[in-house]
C-alpha cells in the first residue's frame, strides 16, 4: 500500500442497515477523485469515515499512511492537521459575526496548536489564499453576509491555509447557480493544478466533475459499483443506473453533461 | 444635596458587581448566542438556581449558597458538554430545554419546600430576583476572579473558540480539540453564572447573556470586536441599571433588563441604518 488513500473492503454501519461497502479503492499522491453517486450513496459517508468522524464496521482505510479504522483520539487530532475536509452542511451564519478573514484562519487553528496564537506569518498565509481565490474585496464581510458561492470559496481557503497533504471536499456546488459552481470547480482546478495537492470530492452532477480528474468512483445504496477514468466510468448505462433516469453522456472539453433522453431518443 | 462622596464609597462594590456581572456574562453570551444555543445560558444558570435552593434547604445561607450553585451548575455544565449534538436524535435545544424545565421544577419544589419552613421566602425570592444592591467587596472578589479566568481562557483559546463558534464540525475536521476547549468553557460558563446570579437573579440572568451579545451582533463585525462591545455593554447595563434603580427606587435586576432591551433595540437600529449605509 502506497497511496495516499487506500480502502480495503471497508464497511460502515448503522446497526443493521449497510451505509457503505467499498473493496477496494486507491489515490495516489497528487491525483484528484470524484466521488460520484445520487443522494443517499453513501459519498458523505465515506468521506466521514476517512476523517474518522464515523467508526468503520470493518476493513482498513488507510489515509497518509494511518489506518483511521484503528487510531485513537489523539493521533486521530494529528491526522487531521494533516487533511483538510470540508464538511457538505454550511455552518448557520444568521448570529455570527465573523468575517470572511477570520473563517478563512480558522483553518491554521489546528496547525498552530491548541493555545498558541496565530503569527503573522499565519495571518499572511491566510492573505494569500483571499488573494488567490479572489475573496479580497470581501475580506472584511461578515461569512454569513456573503452569497453561497462566497461561502463554499472562504471553506475552500479555509481548507487550503491549512496545508493539507490531502483535500476532502463534500459536495463543494451544491445549491449553487452555474456562475458560481464554474467559480468553484475553477478555484479547485487552481488549488489542484498549482498546489499539486492530493484532491477527493464529492459530488452528484456530472458536470462538475473537473477535467483534471484522475479518477472516478460510482457509489450506488452504499456499494462501490464503478472505478476508474471519466471516459470509463461515465458511460450512458452507468450514469442511467445510477440516477434512474434514461440519459446520453456528452462529452465538451474534457468535461461531461448528463442530457436526459425521453421516450424517443431511446428508440434513437 | 447627597453627599457624592459619600455615595460613591457606599455604593463603590455595587457599581462594580454590576460591571463585572454584566461584562462576565455578556462574555458567556457571545458564544451562546452566536452558536445559537442560548437554552445553554439558561440550563445553566437555572441549575445554579436550583442548587442554590437545595442549598437553602439544608441550612446554607448568604455566600454559602455559591458552593451548591456552583456544584450544580457544573454538573449540569459537564453533562451538556458530554452530550455529542451529533449522537442525538433530538435537536441539543430539546435536550437543552428538557434540563432546563427539569432544573425549574426542581427550583420551584425548593421554593415550596422554603416556604413551609416559615423563612426561607424571602431567600428564595432573592435567589430569583437577585439583590444587586447588597454586594459586598466579598462578592465583588469571587466575580473579578472568575472574570480574569474568563479573560485568561479567551486569551489563551480565543482562536479555538472562534473555530467553534463558526462549526463545531469545521472546527473538528482542522484538527481542533472541540471537547477539551468546549466543557472548559461550559466549566468556565458555570462559574460565572454561579457567581453572578446572587447580583441579578437566576431569572433575569438570561437576558444579561443575550442582550449584549445579540445587540454587539448588529453592530460590529468580527469575533474579537464583538465580544469588546458586548462586554461593555453588559458592564455598561449592570452599571446604568443600578442608577437607574437608585434614582426611580425600583428592583436593580428589573432596571438593568429594561436597559438591556432598549439597548438591543438601539444597536438593531443602529445596525439596520449601518447595513443600509
Amino acid at each position: 500500500m502506497s497511496g495516499v488513500i487506500d480502502i480495503t473492503e471497508l464497511e460502515v454501519r448503522a446497526g443493521r442497515t449497510r451505509l457503505l461497502h467499498v473493496d477496494r479503492w486507491s489515490v495516489k499522491a497528487g491525483e484528484m477523485h470524484v466521488v460520484l453517486g445520487p443522494n443517499g450513496a453513501g459519498k458523505s459517508t465515506l468521506l466521514r469515515a476517512l476523517t474518522g468522524f464515523v467508526r468503520p464496521a470493518s476493513g482498513r482505510a488507510c489515509v497518509l499512511g494511518e489506518d483511521v479504522t484503528t487510531l485513537g483520539f489523539r493521533a486521530m487530532g494529528h491526522l487531521r492537521r494533516r487533511v483538510a475536509y470540508m464538511p457538505q452542511v454550511l455552518p448557520p451564519g444568521g448570529e455570527m459575526p465573523l468575517t470572511v478573514r477570520e473563517v478563512v484562519a480558522i483553518g491554521r487553528t489546528g496547525l498552530v496548536g491548541l493555545g498558541r496564537r496565530l503569527r503573522r506569518e499565519d495571518w499572511r498565509v491566510v492573505d494569500a489564499w483571499i488573494d488567490r481565490l479572489g475573496l479580497a474585496p470581501v475580506a472584511g464581510r461578515r461569512y454569513s453576509d456573503g452569497s453561497g458561492g462566497e461561502q463554499r470559496k472562504t471553506l475552500i481557503a479555509k481548507a487550503m491555509v491549512q496545508q493539507p497533504e490531502l483535500l476532502l471536499l463534500d459536495e463543494p456546488t451544491a445549491n449553487l447557480d452555474l456562475r458560481w459552481r464554474e467559480e468553484v470547480v475553477d478555484a479547485i482546478e487552481t488549488v489542484h493544478a498549482d498546489e499539486g495537492v492530493t484532491t477527493v470530492m464529492v459530488c452528484h452532477e456530472l458536470d462538475v466533475v473537473p477535467p483534471s480528474c484522475d479518477g472516478l468512483l460510482l457509489l450506488e445504496d452504499g456499494r462501490a459499483v464503478a472505478a476508474g477514468t471519466e471516459r470509463e466510468v461515465l458511460t450512458d448505462v452507468n450514469v442511467a443506473r445510477l440516477f434512474g433516469a434514461r440519459v446520453h453522456v456528452v462529452w465538451s472539453d474534457g468535461r461531461a453533461a448528463a442530457l436526459p433522453v425521453g421516450r424517443g431518443g431511446e428508440d434513437a | 444635596m447627597p453627599d457624592l462622596t459619600l455615595m460613591l464609597k457606599l455604593f463603590a462594590p455595587v457599581l462594580a458587581a454590576g460591571a463585572l456581572s454584566g461584562g462576565s456574562t455578556a462574555a458567556v453570551g457571545v458564544y451562546v448566542v452566536g452558536m445559537r444555543v442560548p437554552l445553554l445560558g439558561v440550563c445553566i444558570s437555572h441549575a445554579a438556581l436550583a442548587g442554590a435552593v437545595l442549598g437553602a434547604l439544608a441550612g446554607l445561607s448568604g455566600e454559602w449558597l455559591m458552593a451548591p450553585a456552583l456544584g450544580a451548575a457544573m454538573a449540569a455544565a459537564l453533562l451538556l458538554g458530554l452530550l455529542d449534538p451529533r449522537r442525538l436524535r433530538a435537536d441539543a435545544n430539546v435536550t437543552m430545554g428538557f434540563l432546563f424545565v427539569l432544573m425549574l421544577g426542581l427550583t420551584f419544589l425548593g421554593i415550596g419546600l422554603l416556604e413551609r419552613q416559615g423563612s426561607g421566602r424571602e431567600a428564595a425570592m432573592g435567589l430569583l430576583w437577585g439583590g444587586l444592591t447588597f454586594c459586598t467587596w466579598r462578592d465583588v472578589a469571587y466575580m473579578a476572579v472568575v472574570a480574569a479566568a474568563q479573560v485568561g481562557f479567551l486569551a489563551t483559546f480565543g482562536k479555538e473558540m472562534r473555530a467553534i463558534l463558526f462549526s463545531r464540525d469545521h472546527a473538528a475536521a482542522s484538527g481542533v480539540r472541540v471537547g477539551a476547549v468546549w466543557t472548559g468553557f461550559l466549566v468556565l460558563t458555570s462559574a460565572a453564572l454561579a457567581v453572578n446570579f446572587q447580583t441579578v437573579g437566576g431569572l433575569m440572568i438570561y437576558g444579561l447573556m443575550v442582550c449584549p451579545a445579540a445587540g454587539a451582533f448588529q453592530l460590529v463585525r468580527g469575533h474579537g470586536r464583538a465580544l469588546l462591545v458586548a462586554v461593555a455593554m453588559g458592564a455598561a447595563s449592570g452599571v446604568g441599571g443600578f442608577l437607574l434603580a437608585l434614582w426611580g427606587n425600583v428592583p436593580s435586576a428589573g432596571a438593568m433588563i429594561v436597559l438591556l432591551a432598549a439597548g438591543l433595540a438601539v444597536a438593531a437600529w443602529m445596525g439596520g441604518r449601518l447595513r443600509r449605509g
